[in-house]
C-alpha cells in the first residue's frame, strides 16, 4: 500500500480543565474519504484544528505523506496540501464567488495591487470545473444558495493544489448541517468526484450520511481513538455504540414517553397571523402537545416562530394563550406571557458566549435568582446547581463561561433558561438539535417529552423530517408562507417523509 | 489538571492589570522625580481627576452596552453654562436641576439611538455638535462668571483637611454604580447586551431600556462633572469640558473595558482615569518637555491598553 496521505500519532492537547485530545491516532490513506465520528466534546474539532495549524498540539506528531510536519498556521497547512471547509461558512458575502475563491492567495489575479478580473475569473473557473460546479464565478456570494456557497468553499480550498505536487487533503467539517436534502445529494456527488484526485476527511453528526459517503470511519471518544469501521455493510447503531461506548436506545425519540395531549382549551391559538414572509397562519397547540412545522428554506416557518416570540412584526391576525388574547410587541412581552424561544443559531443568538453558565441560565427569568430587585447569590447557586444536576449538564462549574462547554451542554443551558422560573407555558424550538451529536440529541428529545408531560405546549422546527415525525403529535406543512396542510402524527400511525415532501414543494 | 493550575494566576492577574499599571506609573514618576510623591501633587492629581472619573464612569456603561457616547464632554460644557446661569435664581436647586437636564439629554440621545436605529457613534457625534452649539448660543459665546458660589463651593473643599471633596464624590459615584450593577440583574443585562445584542433580546432582556438607561446615567454623570468644574473655576464656559472627551475615552480603554462591549467595569475606568490624569499632571511635574509629553502620553496609553485588555474575554479586538 502507498504511504498514507496523512497520519496522526498520539496527539495530545490540553485546555484549562479539559483534555481535548488524549493521544489520538489517525491514518488517512490517499484518495479515500475518511469519516470522523464522535459525540460533541470527543475532540473532533480540536483534531481538525490541529490538522490545519489552528491549534498547536502539546504532544504527538503529524505526518504528511510520511514526513513529520509541524503546522503553525492555515497557510502552513495549505503549503502541505491540507485545507479545511469550515463549519461556519467563511466566505465574504458581498464579494463575487471568484474573489472569494482567490482571496488570500490571489497570485496572478492581482498585478501591482490591482485586480485582473479576467485572470481571476479564469482561476476561479478552473477550480469550479474541478468539482464540476455550474456556478458563475462572477455571481455575488450572497446571491448563491447555501449549497452553492459550500461548493465555492470547496473550490476555494482546492486551490491548495497549486502549492503542492501531491493530491490535496480536504477537510469538510459538518458541511451538511445547514443543507436541505437535495443539496446534500449534490454535495455527496461532489465528494465522490473529489476522491478521484484528493483525500477527504468528512465530519458529520448524521451517522447515516457518514456511512453513506465515506469509505471508512474513525471514531473518537473522550479525546481518544476508539476504533475504525469499514462502512460497507455497517449500520448507524453500531457506530453510535462505539461513539457513546454503550448500546444506544432503540427509542431514539422517546416515543413511549409521549405526553397525553390535553383536549380542553388550546394552550396556543393562532388565527390569521400575517407578516412579511407569511400569510394567514392559523393553528392550535394543546397543552402537552408537540406541533412541528415543516417546510423548505423560505417557507416562512422560522419567521412564524419568531413572530410568536415578538421578535418579528406581524401585520394581521391574533394570538391567544389559554384563551386570552395577547399582544407581543417585544420579546420581553412574550417572556412575560410564559413563552420561551430557543433560536437556531445557538452561538450567535442562543447564548452569550463570554458569560457564565449561571448568567446564561438566568438571563430570561431574573426573578428566579432575585429576592426583590436584588440578585441573591445563594438562591442563584442553589437554583443553577439544581438545574445542572437535573439536566446533567457537564460543566466545571456554574461560573464557567458557557462557550467552554460542548454544544449539547450549551443547548441544555439555553433550554434551562426557560425552565428555571417554572412559568413556561409554550416553548418555541427552532432547530434545537442543530449541530448536536446523537447522544445530546436524545437528551434534548427526552427533555422535550418531560416538559410536554408537565403540560408545556411545544412548537418545533425540526432539523430533519425524521425528527419532526418522530417527535411531533401533529405536523403543519408550510409552503410559500402559508399552511399547506396539517397532518396528524400519533404514535403508531406516523406519516412517511414522502407524504410530507409532496406538500412541501 | 496541571495546565489549569498554571493558567489561573495569569488570568487573575489580568483583572488587576489596571491597578498594576497605575502603581507602575506612580513608581516611574517617583523615580524620575523623588519629589513627585508629595501631598501637594497628589491632591492636584485627585482634584484634576475627579471630573474625568465621573465622566468616564458614566460613559463606561454605554461602552459596556456595546455603544459609545461621544457627547459627554460637550454635554458637560453645556451643563457648566446652565449651572452658572441658573445659580443666581435657583441657588442650591441649580445642581440637581443641571444633573436632571443632563440626564434627560443623555436619555434623549439613547432614545434616538434605539428607536431610530442609528449607531450610537453617529447619534452622539451629532449630539456633541448640537450641544456645543447650544452652549455657545446660551452663553453668548463667552464665560459665564459665578458671583455667588456658596452652593457649589462644598465640592471644592477638603474632607479631613486633605481629601478633595470632589474626588471623594467621584469615588462615591463609581462605587454606587458598581454596587447597583453588582447586586441587581442589571450587570447581566448590560453585559449580555454588549456581548451579543441579539442573544440578549431573544432571552427577553429589555435591551432598549438598558441602553437608554446607560445613556441617561452617562448624561447625569456629565452633569455632575460640570458641577465639579464650576465649583473649581467659579464660572461656566461653552468649551470648558471639551478637552475631556479623549481623556475619558482613553480612561475607559486604559482600564481594560472592551470598546466592543460586554467586558469591563467602572472600577477599571476609575483606575484608567487616574492613569490618564497622572500622565497629564505628572509628566510636567517631573520635568518632561512639553513636546515629548504628548509622545510619552500616546505611547503609554497604547502600552497600557496592551497590558489591561483581557483578551480571553474579548474574542475580536477591533
Amino acid at each position: 500500500m502507498s504511504v498514507p496521505a496523512l497520519e496522526v500519532r498520539g496527539l495530545v492537547k490540553h485546555y484549562p480543565g479539559v483534555k481535548a485530545l488524549d493521544g489520538v491516532d489517525l491514518v488517512v490513506q490517499q484518495n479515500e474519504v475518511l469519516g470522523l465520528a464522535g459525540e460533541n466534546g470527543a475532540g473532533k474539532s480540536t483534531l481538525l484544528k490541529a490538522l490545519v495549524g489552528l491549534v498547536a498540539p502539546d504532544a504527538g506528531s503529524i505526518y504528511v505523506r510520511g514526513e513529520p510536519v509541524r503546522l503553525r498556521s492555515v497557510v502552513d497547512a495549505a503549503n502541505h496540501g491540507i485545507g479545511m471547509v469550515f463549519q461556519e461558512q467563511s466566505l465574504v458575502p458581498n464579494l463575487t464567488a471568484a474573489e472569494n475563491i482567490v482571496l488570500g492567495s490571489e497570485g496572478p489575479a492581482v498585478r501591482r495591487g490591482v485586480y485582473r478580473w479576467e485572470v481571476m475569473r479564469r482561476l476561479a473557473q478552473e477550480q469550479l470545473d474541478k468539482i464540476g460546479s455550474p456556478i458563475d464565478p462572477l455571481a455575488r456570494t450572497d446571491s448563491l444558495s447555501f449549497a452553492d456557497r459550500q461548493m465555492v468553499e470547496i473550490a476555494k480550498v482546492l486551490r491548495i493544489e497549486e502549492r503542492t505536487q501531491h493530491p490535496p487533503v480536504v477537510i469538510l467539517d459538518e458541511p451538511t448541517s445547514v443543507l436541505e436534502s437535495k443539496e446534500i445529494d449534490t454535495l455527496f456527488a461532489q465528494i465522490r468526484r473529489l476522491r478521484e484526485f484528493a483525500t477527504v476527511i468528512f465530519v458529520s453528526h448524521r451517522l447515516d450520511e457518514v456511512l453513506d459517503v465515506c469509505d471508512r470511519v474513525s471514531v473518537l471518544r473522550g479525546g481518544q481513538s476508539v476504533g475504525e469501521v469499514a462502512t460497507a455493510g455497517a449500520v448507524p447503531r453500531e457506530l453510535h455504540r462505539m461513539m457513546i461506548g454503550s448500546t444506544g436506545s432503540d427509542d431514539h425519540y422517546h416515543e413511549n414517553a409521549a405526553a397525553t395531549v390535553g383536549s380542553e382549551q388550546p394552550r396556543l391559538s393562532v388565527r390569521g397571523l400575517s407578516g412579511t414572509t407569511f400569510q394567514d397562519i392559523s393553528f392550535d397547540v394543546a397543552p402537552g402537545e408537540i406541533v412541528s412545522i415543516v417546510g423548505v428554506h423560505g417557507s416562512g416557518r422560522e419567521d412564524v416562530c419568531r413572530a410568536l416570540f415578538g421578535a418579528e412584526p406581524t401585520t394581521a391576525g391574533e394570538i391567544r394563550m389559554d384563551g386570552k388574547k395577547i399582544d407581543l410587541p417585544s420579546t420581553r412581552a412574550a417572556c412575560a406571557a410564559g413563552i420561551g424561544y430557543v433560536p437556531a443559531e445557538r452561538k450567535l443568538e442562543g447564548m452569550v458566549g463570554a458569560m457564565s453558565v449561571a448568567e446564561n441560565m438566568t438571563l430570561a427569568k431574573q426573578q428566579a435568582r432575585c429576592a426583590g430587585p436584588f440578585v441573591a447569590p445563594k438562591k442563584q447557586a442553589t437554583l443553577v446547581d439544581s438545574w445542572i444536576r437535573r439536566l446533567s449538564i457537564r460543566t466545571p462549574g456554574r461560573d464557567t463561561a458557557i462557550q467552554r462547554l460542548s454544544g449539547g451542554n450549551q443547548q441544555k443551558v439555553v433550554l434551562a433558561r426557560w425552565l428555571v422560573a417554572g412559568d413556561i407555558r409554550l416553548l418555541l424550538l427552532d432547530h434545537p438539535t442543530r449541530g448536536l451529536d446523537i447522544g445530546a440529541r436524545s437528551e434534548v428529545y427526552r427533555l422535550m417529552r418531560e416538559l410536554a408531560a408537565t403540560g408545556v405546549a411545544t412548537v418545533l422546527l425540526a432539523d430533519s423530517l425524521e425528527e419532526a415525525i418522530g417527535m411531533a403529535d401533529r405536523i403543519l406543512v408550510m409552503n410559500d408562507g402559508r399552511v399547506a396542510t396539517e397532518v396528524a402524527c400519533p404514535n403508531g400511525a406516523k406519516p412517511s417523509p414522502l407524504d410530507l415532501v409532496k406538500e412541501m414543494v | 489538571m496541571s495546565t489549569a493550575v498554571a493558567l489561573k494566576p495569569t488570568q487573575r492577574l489580568t483583572g488587576f492589570m489596571p491597578l498594576i499599571a497605575l502603581a507602575a506609573l506612580v513608581a516611574a514618576l517617583t523615580i524620575a522625580d523623588p519629589d513627585f510623591l508629595t501631598q501637594r501633587s497628589l491632591i492636584a492629581v485627585a482634584r484634576t481627576a475627579a471630573p474625568l472619573i465621573v465622566l468616564a464612569a458614566g460613559a463606561t456603561l454605554v461602552v459596556l452596552c456595546g455603544g459609545i457616547d461621544l457627547s459627554i464632554a460637550a454635554l458637560a460644557s453645556l451643563s457648566t453654562v446652565f449651572l452658572a446661569l441658573w445659580l443666581p435664581d435657583l441657588g442650591g436647586l441649580a445642581t440637581p436641576a443641571v444633573i436632571l437636564v443632563a440626564a434627560t439629554i443623555g436619555a434623549v440621545q439613547g432614545v434616538a439611538h434605539v428607536l431610530l436605529r442609528i449607531p450610537s457613534f453617529i447619534v452622539t457625534l451629532g449630539g456633541m455638535s448640537i450641544l456645543s452649539a447650544v452652549a455657545l448660543v446660551v452663553s453668548g459665546a463667552g464665560t459665564v462668571r459665578v458671583v455667588d458660589d456658596s452652593t457649589v463651593r462644598w465640592l471644592d473643599l477638603y474632607l479631613a483637611g486633605y481629601v478633595p471633596m470632589s474626588a471623594a464624590m467621584a469615588i462615591i459615584v463609581v462605587a454606587l454604580i458598581a454596587v447597583v450593577l453588582k447586586v441587581t440583574p442589571l450587570r447581566s443585562w448590560i453585559s449580555a447586551t454588549g456581548y451579543s445584542e441579539s442573544a440578549a433580546r431573544l432571552a427577553g432582556t429589555p435591551v432598549d431600556l438598558v441602553k437608554i438607561g446607560a445613556f441617561c446615567v452617562s448624561g447625569a454623570c456629565a452633569g455632575l462633572a460640570a458641577v465639579m468644574l464650576v465649583s473649581r473655576q467659579f464660572s461656566g464656559g461653552p468649551t470648558m469640558a471639551d478637552n475631556l472627551l479623549l481623556p475619558a475615552v482613553a480612561a475607559i480603554v486604559v482600564g481594560g473595558t472592551a470598546i466592543t462591549g460586554g467586558h469591563g467595569s467602572v472600577w477599571r475606568s476609575l483606575a484608567g482615569a487616574l492613569v490618564v490624569t497622572l500622565l497629564r499632571v505628572g509628566l510636567p511635574i517631573v520635568g518632561v518637555p512639553s513636546a515629548y509629553e504628548q509622545i510619552l502620553y500616546g505611547a503609554i496609553i497604547v502600552v497600557a491598553v496592551a497590558l489591561t485588555l483581557d483578551r480571553s474575554k474579548v474574542s475580536t479586538v477591533k
